[in-house]
């Protein structure tokens, strides 16, 4: 970090190519270019190990390569989570789930490596994926219980006089999901980033005494890897949590 | 802090958002997830059929130990019969050969006690004969004296 400058300069949005589309200002940015690349990564990563694979009963194709495994990893660790969370009518949200954990997962990930960009540290992306799952489970569950759905915000079992003061805190509670979802995601990029950068910047301060906080920032590194993958683990079992809600009310 | 100044390339965000994670979407859903599904599924499948296979080829194996046991008592079986039919017969070789060596004995001796009492007939016939002759002798001297023309 060179001297003076900020440690939050680098959730600076940096358009590469200039895209102007019906007036809106679609620039392609660093923030566009990790995405992509996140996005192909991902794809490359679950798709090439599986290109070969073909119908065979022979034993020894059935073995499965490290690029396979690796892959069936993610998967399984998907599939439990939803199996675990919603049960067997899960499966059919499956790729959204998947699709949100590899690519929050893969962001933060990304976002690790020096001088490159995260995008999940913008609260204008994690907003827009936790409201587009608020949407998708508000939807679906209208979809699935039509007006009764109004339901799910009265708890069974309570007197009739709580209801007035619970229903209007379901509700708030309710509408408060895709804020507490985003900002969650987005304060703990932002503010491991943040850190990592201060601290890396006492590093050149201090001079001889640099290695002090460099040895902080390589173990505060792992950490931040593992809040990488918590934080994606989190947006995903939330989002699972409410498809179960949205699918089961109570 | 840019999240918040930045406004300007909020649209531009959401944009590419937009387009990257619908691209990662329809990918995943219509080519990975199920290729990956059809990868496992086969394995699982593989692996059930070779478990039922082996649960096949267990009976199998019991009903050839089954089998190789009953044969194995059967044969036993069999060989007992047959040293016993071995012994019986022995034994009643044996013994008919004890039987008739015996009777041989007892006809032999039989024979040779009817052979002694003819001998001992013949001699004591003989003996007779020479005895009625000799008294004949003996009377026919005795008889000449009497006639007083005996020469002694």
């Amino acid at each position: 970090m060179a001297k003076g400058e900020s440690p939050l300069k680098q959730f600076e949005i940096q358009p590469i190519v200039d895209i102007n589309f019906l007036g809106f200002d679609i620039s392609f940015t660093n923030s566009a270019l990790w995405m992509t690349i996140t996005t192909a990564f991902i794809l490359i990563f679950f798709t090439v190990p599986f290109l070969k694979a073909k119908k065979t009963n022979s034993i020894s194709d059935l073995y499965p390569t490290r690029m396979q495994v690796a892959a069936e990893l993610g998967f399984n660790f998907i599939n439990s989570l939803l199996a675990d969370t919603v049960g067997k009518e899960g499966k059919k949200y499956f790729p959204l789930v998947f699709t949100l954990f590899m690519f929050i997962l893969f962001g933060n990930l990304f976002g690790m490596i020096p001088y490159s960009f995260t995008f999940t540290s913008h609260i204008i992306v994690t907003l827009a994926l936790a409201m587009g799952v608020f949407i998708f489970v508000t939807v679906l569950g209208f979809v699935k219980h039509g007006v009764k759905f109004f339901s799910f915000f009265v708890i069974p079992g309570l007197p009739v006089y709580m209801l007035p003061l619970l229903i209007p805190i379901e509700i708030i509670s309710y509408l408060s999901r895709p804020i507490s979802l985003s900002v969650r995601l987005f304060a703990n990029m932002l503010a491991g980033h943040t850190l990592l950068k201060v601290f890396a910047g006492f590093v050149s301060a201090l001079g001889f005494f640099g290695i002090l906080p460099l040895v902080f920032i390589i173990a505060l590194t792992g950490l931040e890897i593992l809040i990488a993958f918590l934080q994606a683990y989190v947006f995903a079992i939330l989002t699972c949590l409410y498809i179960n809600d949205a699918l089961h009310l109570h | 802090m840019p999240q918040l100044e930045q406004v300007e390339f909020f649209i531009s965000q959401l944009f590419w958002l937009g387009v990257f994670f619908v691209i990662l979407f329809t990918v995943l859903t219509y080519i990975t997830l199920p290729k990956i599904r059809a990868f496992l599924n086969q394995r699982d499948d593989f692996v059930k059929s070779h478990i039922s296979k082996q649960d096949e080829l267990i009976k199998k194996a019991e009903s050839i130990i089954e089998n190789y046991e009953a044969k194995l008592t059967e044969a036993k079986n069999q060989a007992s019969q047959i040293i016993n039919d071995a012994k019986d017969k022995a034994l009643k070789e044996s013994e008919d050969l004890i039987k008739a060596t015996e009777e041989k004995i007892q006809h032999e001796i039989k024979q040779t006690e009817e052979r002694v009492a003819k001998e001992k007939d013949t001699a004591i016939s003989e003996l007779n004969d020479q005895l009625k002759d000799s008294a004949t002798n003996f009377l026919s001297k005795v008889t000449n004296i009497e006639k007083g023309n005996i020469n002694l």
